[in-house]
């Protein structure tokens, strides 16, 4: 009984999955992932940290059958991502968003635009207005509603590709490293709205990247290395581990690590995440 | 950026950016089609008052419609030229080594530049007026009854709006690559044709590779927001003819019979 409910609330279910890229002959020519079993589950934000190459870009294409798995299994919502004739299925509740804002609208007008996933998925017009509403209001773009999006800025361009797929109501929000060509304004708006949706709307939420400090605020945090998960927990457990970050390429907030370095000189600091929490206890030092 | 008229949305609220897509593109049609055909210099002049008439009931600014020709000057003046001398029919008017101007050589060129420029800015007041969205559903939603021969439509409709969405954003990386060349040191308006033509082969490469590589993410952000799902597919905007069509179709039917009168000298005005 006990074990029903707990699968009640994961939202996908990876079972030891490995995928090799391979060339025409089927030889495995470069390294996907191996062996990941995970477990993401509904209203969790969690942050799948990796250095270029790591693998965690695949593990987004696997999450919706854009790749699909040589060994092991991908569920969502206990539907598996081979199954052909549902595919639509588990592709409209992960809703995927890219690197390049540019390269992922279709219409020259947002609200077209929003529309466009609702409609290939057969929503009736009516339906379709009060998603797009929501879905603006959402990323707070509303007044944008009938402009273009090329005098948009990145993380407005962002923030628009976001309510785009919001429009197709999804389960999961997975963001695919679609902070990593914004700007430092960009990259706080979308990750503002990330929040916000998982807070407020309960939205799952799989953020993908290699900055650090946007792991901080994560439920879970899953660092990838070579293709595999080299650590899994709360960002306080992942980034206490110094010598494996390390070792994947990555590097600590820096509050994490001044705080970790100035504890090896002796220092009685807290172990901190933010440059807040680093601040408040070298101040209780005298 | 760079400015690109041609093809461009001007928003507004005038009776023509309102009137049906499908309408539009009729009468757009038919108005080439009566371009095609007309001969005589005063017909042109009507056509030029029409054109005139309709950007102003549009409220797009008659400076930005004469800036679409702009584009196609070029191309105007060499096939002027070129037809200038060709026809030797008429009354010689000069001649030197192996050129002669004929006054009906004169006729033919303004004749063909005339039509080339109507052309273009009749087409653009339809850009001017309808956002590409509008502009290719009404083309599916004409393009019905091959629907029923199998021809995919709704595939050739997105590609049709993925391409004008894509334009600015290609024209800007043009001007970047360029950039990028001239910082190196490469020079485009220096030399002969087929120098400034080879120069431009540093730019013409990356840009292809750049849109192949958008073509392969879109590809996948078309796929993420489940293309082709169902048949079924559901329609946001839903064009529905209005009295404005009818009467805009009335306006112009009369003036293209207006325009055959004058060509074909109906009232022996000339």
């Amino acid at each position: 009984m006990e074990m029903q409910t707990e699968n009640k609330n994961i939202v996908i279910e990876i079972q030891s999955l490995s995928y090799d890229y391979r060339n025409a002959e089927g030889e495995p020519i470069a390294r996907g992932v191996r062996n990941v079993t995970l477990n993401i589950a509904k209203g969790e934000f969690c942050v799948l940290l990796g250095h270029n190459g790591s693998g965690k870009s695949t593990l987004a294409k696997l999450l919706n059958g854009f790749l699909l798995p040589d060994e092991g299994s991908v569920k969502v919502n206990g539907i598996d991502t081979t199954d052909e004739k549902r595919i639509y299925d588990i592709r409209s509740k992960i809703g995927m968003v890219f690197q390049n804002p540019d390269n992922q609208m279709v219409a020259s007008i947002i609200e077209d635009d929003l529309a466009f996933g609702p409609e290939n998925l057969g929503v009736p017009r009516e339906e379709i207005e009060t998603r797009i509403t929501w879905a603006l209001e959402t990323v707070n773009m509303s007044e944008h509603r009938h402009r273009s999006p090329n005098k948009l800025s990145g993380g407005q361009k962002q923030r628009i590709a976001i309510a785009s797929v919001l429009s197709m109501l999804p389960e999961v929000l997975v963001l695919d490293e679609s902070t990593a060509m914004l700007d430092p304004k960009g990259r706080a708006e979308v990750m503002e709205t990330a929040l916000r949706l998982n807070k407020e709307k309960g939205m799952t939420v799989i953020l993908i990247t290699h900055y650090m400090d946007e792991a901080i605020k994560a439920d879970k945090v899953i660092v990838l290395n070579e293709g595999e998960v080299v650590l899994t927990g709360s960002p306080s457990e992942v980034f206490s581990q110094k010598e494996i970050i390390k070792k994947a390429s990555l590097e600590l907030p820096v509050a994490t690590s001044i705080s970790l370095s100035l504890r090896e000189m002796g220092y009685n600091v807290d172990f901190s995440l933010t440059d807040k929490q680093l601040a408040e206890s070298i101040c209780k030092l005298k | 950026m760079r400015e690109v008229s041609f093809g461009q949305y001007y928003p507004s609220n005038s009776a023509v950016h309102k009137m049906d897509a499908r309408v539009k593109l009729l009468l757009t049609i038919a108005f080439i089609v009566m371009v095609f055909l007309v001969k005589s210099l005063y017909a042109y002049i009507a056509i030029g008052v029409f054109i005139l008439l309709t950007t102003l009931v549009s409220r797009v600014p008659v400076l930005k419609v004469l800036k679409s020709i702009k584009a196609i000057i070029f191309i105007v003046v060499i096939m002027s030229i070129i037809n200038l001398f060709a026809n030797a029919e008429g009354k010689v008017l000069c001649s030197w080594w192996i050129f002669t101007i004929t006054d009906g050589g004169i006729i033919t060129a303004v004749n063909l530049a005339l039509r080339l420029i109507f052309l273009v800015m009749g087409t653009s007041l339809l850009t001017y007026t309808t956002t590409p969205m509008e502009l290719t559903d009404g083309m599916e939603s004409l393009m019905y009854p091959l629907k029923l021969i199998k021809v995919p439509t709704h595939d050739i409709a997105i590609i049709m709006s993925i391409a004008l969405r894509f334009i600015p954003i290609l024209m800007e990386e043009v001007d970047k690559i360029m950039m990028a060349q001239k910082a190196r040191g490469a020079c485009f308006d220096r030399g002969g044709l087929l120098q400034r033509a080879k120069a431009l082969l540093p730019v013409l490469i990356p840009l292809f590779v750049s849109a192949f590589r958008r073509a392969d993410e879109l590809a996948l952000a078309l796929d993420a927001r489940c293309y082709n799902a169902t048949p079924n597919r559901t329609k946001y905007k839903k064009a529905t003819l209005a009295i404005r069509d009818l009467i805009a179709t009335l306006i112009t039917g009369i003036f293209i019979v207006l325009v055959v009168a004058i060509n074909n000298n109906f009232w022996g005005l000339y």
